[in-house]
This record gives C-alpha cells, structure tokens and sequence, in this order.
C-alpha cells in the first residue's frame, strides 16, 4: 500500500536570538498519521509547532508539503496569502485555550460557519446543518448552536473549538495541547471524542503536550524533545514501552503510579 | 463676488492631491485611498470629507444639490450648500434632474441619476470590517486577500437569532466581484440603485481620511445568502403627501397620542410627483 506523505521536515531550526528554541529536527509525516511531540516545558516543542504552522519563520530548514491540489510545495516560501488560505481551511490549529482560536463575540454556530465561509459556502442552511452535525459529532448538544462560547464551560469551548476546525474537513490538525488546564475526567472524555473521530475521518495530527497519557491513547509516532533537539523517535509504543534515551527513560518512570 | 477664499476653499495644491486620489479609487471601484485629509470649517462627522472630494472637482458650470436624508432643507444640507455656494459662487439647485454633482448624506435620490452627474457621498465609517475586526493592519490584509468570511459570519448571526438580516441601512456591498464596501449610512432601500448606476459615485470620509469611488456601470451586489437572498424594505402606507408608493418612506409621530404618518424622505420627488399628478 502506497501512503502518501504530506510532509517533509528537513533540519529545521529556529533560534531566539542567541537562544535555540529547535535545532536539525527532521521527520516526515504521512497521510492518516498522529504524531505526537512530547518534552519538557522549554524543550522547544512548542516552537516546533509554530514554526510548522506558519507562526513563526524559522531561521533554517526545509519544510516540503504535498497538498491534495497542486503537488509539492515548499512551505516556507509560500507567499503569506497561501498560509493564511492553508490556515483558514486545509490546515487549523487546535489552541491550548480555546478562547485563541474561537471567537467569543459570535455564536457557536458563527464560529463554525466562519471557518466554513472561508471555503465560501454562502448557503445559510447548509452552515447551520454542518454545525449542528460538528456539534453533534464532538458531542455536543446541538440545541445550543446559537450560546455565545463564554457560556459553555472549559470543556465544552474546547470541544466547540475542535468542531470549528474539523468542519471544513482539513488535511492537517496542529493541536498544541488539547486537553491542558482541564480537569482529568474531562480531559478523559475529550481524548475519547477525539480517538473517535479521527479515526472516522481519516485527519492526519501533531499534537504537542507533555501528557504522556495522551500521546498513549492516540499517537502512532512520537518525537520526544530535550533542550530543542529530537533526543528519541519511534512508534509510540515501541519509544514509551522500552526508551532508548536516558530523557526518555525518565519521563516515562516519571509518572505518578497512583 | 470676492471671498477672501480660493475657489471652492481649498488650495489648488490640495485639490490636485485629492483628484489624484479619487482618480486611483475610480481605477480600483470599491478599495479606500488614504488621502491626507485637510480640516474643513466644520467638526468631522458633519460631511468633511465629501466636501473635500466636492470642493475638488466642483467646476464653475456645475450646479450643486446637497441633501441630507433626502431632505434639501435640512441644517447640514443647506450649510454645505451655503457654503458652496460662497467659495465657489455657483449655483445650487433641489432638483434632482438639474443637478450635474449631487453631495448626500443617508440617500440616494428617488430619481435614477444619468451618465453626466456624479454623486458623492458623506462617509462617517468607510471601513465596513470595522466592529468586526477592530485592528486597521487586520482589515487592510483581509481586503487584500479577499478573505471576507467575517462579513457573511454576521449576516449568519442576525438570520440565526432573529429570523432575517435585520441591518437596514449602511448594508455591506461587493464592488466589481472584489472589495466588500460600506455603502455609507444609506438605507438597504437604496442599495438596488448603486448597481450598474450610470453616474459616478465618490466617497469621502473626512475623520478617517479615505476616498473610495464606485464608477459608472459597475456591478454592486448586496451581500446575501443563496437561501436567504437581500431584500428591500416595503411598507404597507403611503406617501401621505404625494400619495407615492414607490418611495423610501419617513414615519413620522405627528400627535402626542402616536398617531403616525408616512411621507416621503426625498423631498424633490415627493415635490415633483405631487406636481405630476396635480
């Protein structure tokens, strides 16, 4: 079977100053897969993905990626209209708070519509549908379409947010971590609605936590970062059942066996 | 007459600046020059800027009409007017049909306007991303890009809480399948007419400092969506005056128990068609 890889990262590098924030990271990332990047506060994951995303301009590298219409195409020298059209549509990032990435002076089912307008459907019925099917898909109660976010709770605005960017079907989810400032049993319920529906879907992921039980329940591949370098790399389960790396090997001894 | 001014106030160096201006927003219909807005004698907000885009390309054959509401006798009318008619000592007019340049403020006259008139239009807020997205660097990229998502996102919301787009007057404009417009405070009404009109339409915001043109025969959609396409406003009176129903109406409380009457808001058409029909 022939999987198709959507991207190529090839040394990337990005320095704050005379600080690194990630250095030579390469990996590539194929179509359907969940890759998952773990490390320590300041290991410069979160870097990497802004640096993925289009936040920020790394100061060396290569990204290569492959997009349903139009073959390969070097990331970083798209003009800043092709990103934001990538952003807004074919890409989307899943914020850790999601007040980042809703926008809490419309209705749930706006900031559904808005992502979906950006692909211009200008069809009122088909956005309130969609939006009702997301909603119901994250597990949501789609009667509450028309709820500003700020009258949802924590979880739920996380949710909302996850069916905003779902909804335009994209090719790629950044999710920056998901689940982070949520309560465990919330937390539970998310990673599942989560598992459930890429699976369903088809999405291809990297997700950025320091959530080991995250990247358990739902990565294939993991990146696991030290100091802004990759230290380890492997199938998930292969990297957290027998760490190579003495990084590693602590955090994996490192959670709390309650 | 000796005015003790330049012809139409503004120095010629000025004019010859906003003409370049308004050149350019004809060349690209709907996007908004910066300009370097001079101070007019008379506090922003009362029709600065399109007497600036009026004093530079006003002639000494144009005959002016000011209306404010459709209305040429009220304050800020007749003041434009007035003054005008001071620096530049030309003649005025009420009539739509006799006029070759049309200054307004909030309408657009009842009587469709022709190929040798322009028509310029007092601008309060020229960006119509504004309450939506309030940073200028924002919008100016989202015009750029044509990433107008956010406008469709608010017409979604008033069909969503009140059944229909419930915005009435200053109802956002696509010009020339390009750049979303504000199409000043004008009402939905009148909106119909600022597509394919045969006059030129300049428009001027004097706090913001911004000019924008919509030429001739241009095609100007109002933003919709497929299942709930724009539509006018009708009522179900009168002109109490000249008996029109074809016009934009005022509601008027004439008693203090509420007793309501509708008249005309143009108040050459109401005057002409009572003429007509007398």
């Amino acid at each position: 079977m022939n999987i198709k890889k959507i991207m190529h990262v090839e040394n990337l590098t990005h320095f704050y100053g005379n600080q690194i924030g990630c250095k030579g990271i390469n990996f590539d990332l194929y179509k359907g897969e969940i890759l998952g990047i773990v490390g320590e506060s300041g290991s410069g994951k979160s870097t990497l993905l802004k640096c993925l995303s289009g936040e920020i301009s790394p100061s060396a590298g290569k990204i290569n990626i492959s997009l349903d219409q139009g073959g390969v195409k070097d990331f970083l020298s798209l003009p800043e209209q092709e990103k934001r059209q990538l952003m807004r549509s074919m890409w989307g990032i899943v914020h850790q708070n999601p007040r980042d990435g809703l926008n809490l002076r419309i209705s749930a089912g706006g900031n559904i519509a808005e992502r979906l307008l950006n692909v211009s459907e200008k069809n009122y019925s088909f956005l309130r549908n969609t939006g009702k099917y997301w909603m119901e898909k994250t597990e949501m109660d789609s009667d509450r379409i028309d709820e500003f976010p700020l009258s949802f709770s924590g979880g739920m605005q996380q949710r909302l947010q996850i069916s905003k960017i779902l909804s335009s079907n994209p090719q790629i989810v950044f999710m920056d971590e998901p689940t982070g400032g949520l309560d465990v049993s919330v937390q539970a319920k998310i990673l599942d609605t989560i598992k459930s529906i890429v699976r369903d879907i088809n999405v291809t992921m990297i997700i950025v936590t320091h959530d080991l039980a995250v990247v358990r329940f739902l990565t294939d591949k993991l990146l696991v970062m030290k100091d802004g370098i990759v230290v380890e790399t492997g199938l998930t389960d292969r990297v957290l059942d027998d760490p190579q790396h003495s990084y590693t090997q602590l955090l994996t001894s490192s959670i709390l066996q309650v | 007459m000796k005015t003790g001014f330049n012809f139409a106030y503004l120095d010629e160096a000025t004019k010859r600046m906003i003409r370049r201006k308004i050149l350019k927003a004809v060349c690209i219909p709907g996007y908004q020059c910066p300009f370097g807005g001079r101070e007019m004698p008379l506090a922003y907000g009362w029709g600065t800027g399109g007497m600036q885009v009026t004093a530079s390309i006003i002639g000494k054959q144009d005959i002016l009409k000011v209306i404010d509401q459709g209305a040429d006798d009220t304050t800020n009318a007749v003041s434009i007017k007035n003054f005008f008619k001071r620096v530049c000592n030309i003649m005025t007019t009420d009539r739509t049909t006799e006029a070759s340049l049309i200054q307004t403020r909030h309408r657009i006259p009842e009587t469709t306007l022709n190929k040798d008139q322009i028509i310029v239009y007092q601008v309060p807020q020229p960006e119509p991303l504004r309450k939506l997205e309030p940073k200028e660097k924002e919008t100016r990229k989202l015009h750029a890009y044509k990433e107008y998502a956010l406008m469709h996102v608010k017409l979604y919301e008033e069909i969503s809480q009140f059944g229909s787009v419930i915005k009435t007057w200053a109802y956002p404009v696509e010009t020339n399948n390009r750049y979303i417009t504000d199409p000043t405070p004008i009402p939905k009404f009148d909106n119909p007419k600022m597509n394919n009109m045969e006059a030129l339409q300049l428009f001027g915001a004097g706090r913001e400092k911004r000019i924008y043109a919509i030429p001739p025969y241009t095609k100007v959609k109002s933003l919709d969506f497929d299942d709930h396409p724009f539509e006018i406003q009708t009522w179900d009176e009168c002109c109490s005056i000249c008996g029109s129903t074809k016009s934009y109406l005022d509601e008027i409380i004439i008693n203090n128990e509420g007793k309501k009457n509708f008249i005309c808001s143009d108040t050459d058409f109401c005057k002409s068609n009572l003429e007509k029909n007398k």
